[in-house]
């Protein structure tokens, strides 16, 4: 858990930061009130929405995911990134799999 | 090509007008920049970014501050990271209404981040149309290339997603990472003309916006931002009497308050010449020939008219029959149209007149009209051109009859207006004599006008409210 936690949290500043830039990643999570604290994905979700839409939170959220899955050395085939893709969902599922590995 | 069939575009209905006198700005009507040119759809959502560019001193901010006074009140906000809001005021007075109406944020001393998320406060709430940054390069210039693409890109979908307009001012030259992302791009220049400033505002994008022309003329008159569309004819069935206008001192007056403050009225006894390049149209020429007749018949004197080429009699007696009335114009003034076969009858001037035997009609005509002015003093309007055309081959002498007309009037109460083109092989004698010289051009499709002798500023001549009397407005 501990493992997934961290490699989350650094992989949301992570695919932030490939898109929006150090200043736009900081500025975002300050916006967000999500410095310090792990993100609740669905609430994360939500914030990013009402900022960039829905087609700007999805390329965010792919980028955090993409991130994600470098960082825990797993294959982008075993995620749903282009089609269907849900932000939550997918944590979930990667959750799980560390949880289980 | 014939002046009057050419087609115009209408000039914006404006929205207001202020009058301060002397400044040039009796004239100023407002043609806001919102209302036209493809920003009226910038204002309605297409454009959501757009970056203004020019050089220091060319009124990036002001043009800035009016896209954000037409967001409606409190509807805007204005990002600076030069100045503070005081300081704005002060730089521009005229504005100051506009900046204490919409959200100031002071980010001097913020960095990108912080400005970033002021941004998101400021679009999230959906409750500003429009944002202003000026001037993003002076935070982007703290940034590397990627993070400085990046933070724009963030803003850009900030925009998009918000709904929110995006107003960029950069006085980077050059083209930078910006350029491509925003849906517009206006550069604002000054550029030498006559030996005198004139400011340009160019439109290098607008996407989904027809641009219909790309460069317009601007001017700063008050601290505003003042564009000026192509010329337009004026409509002169909207004629109705004139008001006199009384002599300047011992001046005569033009008949029209801009070219009096321009040229501060009519010596008697002095030539005013008027240049013009060919593509002026005839019916701008005729906002200076016009007023002055009109006036010099209204107010008891006489009158005598050699049209410019082209000109139609009936159509311009119409129109002094309208300003003055039938019996005034039957009475006082003289129309002669020396290519007119009618004329040369009447004349009785053979077919080949000398540029002598005209002369001696037009003495003739001043001598009997001057018996009928109140005061003996007699206006002669003449177009230099039209006696060209007809002594083409004999200029020589043409010279010697209107240099002779100029020294004999200088001895008189008479005054006396040239029209003169540009490519006159007799231009620089001919104005070597004049008391006075002014010059007209177009630029930008907007008629341009200033004083030679005596030396002035650079006006935009337009119709504004009078058909017959021209708007000067000072390019400043």
């Amino acid at each position: 858990m501990g493992d997934f936690a961290s490699a989350f949290t650094s992989a949301v500043h992570g695919g932030l930061d490939k898109v929006l830039g150090k200043s736009g990643t900081e500025a975002v999570l300050v916006h967000m009130e999500m410095t310090n604290n792990l993100p609740d994905p669905a609430e994360f979700h939500k914030k990013l929405l009402a900022l960039f839409g829905a087609q700007g939170t999805l390329s965010l959220e792919r980028a955090i995911v993409k991130d994600l899955a470098i960082r825990l050395s797993w294959s982008f085939a075993l995620l749903k990134i282009e089609s269907g893709f849900d932000f939550s969902e997918t944590l979930r599922a990667i959750e799980k799999g560390v949880r289980a590995s | 090509m014939n002046d009057e069939s050419r087609s115009q575009r209408v000039i914006p209905k404006p929205d207001s007008q202020r009058r301060v006198p002397g400044s040039g700005s009796e004239d100023l009507v407002e043609t806001r920049i919102a209302s036209v040119l493809g920003l009226k759809q910038f204002m309605q959502g297409p454009i959501r970014t757009l970056l203004i560019k020019g050089l220091a001193g060319t009124g990036k901010t002001t043009v800035a501050l009016e896209i954000l006074k037409a967001a409606g009140k409190g509807k805007g906000a204005y990002v600076s990271s030069r100045v503070p809001k005081e300081l704005l005021e002060t730089h521009i007075p005229a504005m100051k209404e506009t900046l204490q109406d919409q959200e100031f944020l002071d980010i001097r001393l913020e960095d990108a981040s912080s400005v970033l998320d002021f941004v998101m406060r400021l679009t999230e709430p959906r409750k500003y149309r429009t944002i202003v940054f000026d001037s993003w390069d002076a935070l982007a210039k703290e940034l590397d290339q990627k993070e400085r693409l990046r933070a724009e890109k963030t803003l850009m979908a900030l925009a998009h997603n918000s709904g929110a307009q995006l107003v960029f001012v950069s006085e980077e030259p050059g083209a930078t990472t910006i350029d491509y992302l925003v849906d517009g791009i206006l550069e604002l220049v000054m550029v030498e003309e006559q030996d005198r400033t004139v400011r340009e505002f160019i439109i290098h994008k607008l996407r989904g916006t027809k641009i219909p022309q790309r460069k317009y003329i601007y001017t700063l008159l008050e601290g505003k931002f003042t564009f000026f569309g192509p010329y337009t004819i004026p409509d002169y069935t909207k004629i109705s009497k004139i008001i006199q206008r009384p002599d300047i001192g011992s001046s005569y007056s033009f008949g029209s308050g801009a070219l009096d403050r321009l040229f501060g009225g009519m010596i008697p006894g002095s030539t005013l010449s008027i240049e013009y390049d060919e593509n002026v149209p005839y019916s701008a020429l005729r906002a200076i020939e016009y007023p002055p007749i009109i006036n010099f018949l209204s107010r008891g004197r006489s009158a005598i008219l050699l049209p410019l080429p082209g000109a139609n009699d009936e159509i311009i007696s119409s129109i002094l029959v309208k300003a003055v009335g039938k019996s005034i114009v039957n009475e006082r003034l003289r129309i002669l149209n020396i290519l007119r076969t009618s004329d040369q009858k009447t004349a009785s001037l053979p077919k080949s007149a000398t540029p002598q035997e005209i002369h001696e009609i037009v003495a003739n005509e001043t001598a009997r009209l001057r018996k009928k002015s109140i005061d003996k003093s007699v206006l002669l309007v003449k177009s230099v051109s039209a006696l060209e055309n007809l002594f083409a081959s004999d200029l020589d002498s043409l010279l010697e009859v209107t240099s002779q007309e100029i020294i004999t009037l200088q001895q008189s109460q008479d005054a006396h207006i040239l029209f003169l083109p540009k490519d006159s092989p007799i231009r620089s004698r001919i104005l070597s004599m004049s008391s006075s010289y002014a010059k007209l051009f177009v630029r930008d499709g907007t008629v341009l006008m200033f004083g030679v002798k005596p030396h002035t500023g650079i006006y935009a001549l337009q119709h504004l409210e009078d058909p017959i009397s021209p708007s000067l407005t000072q390019l400043v």
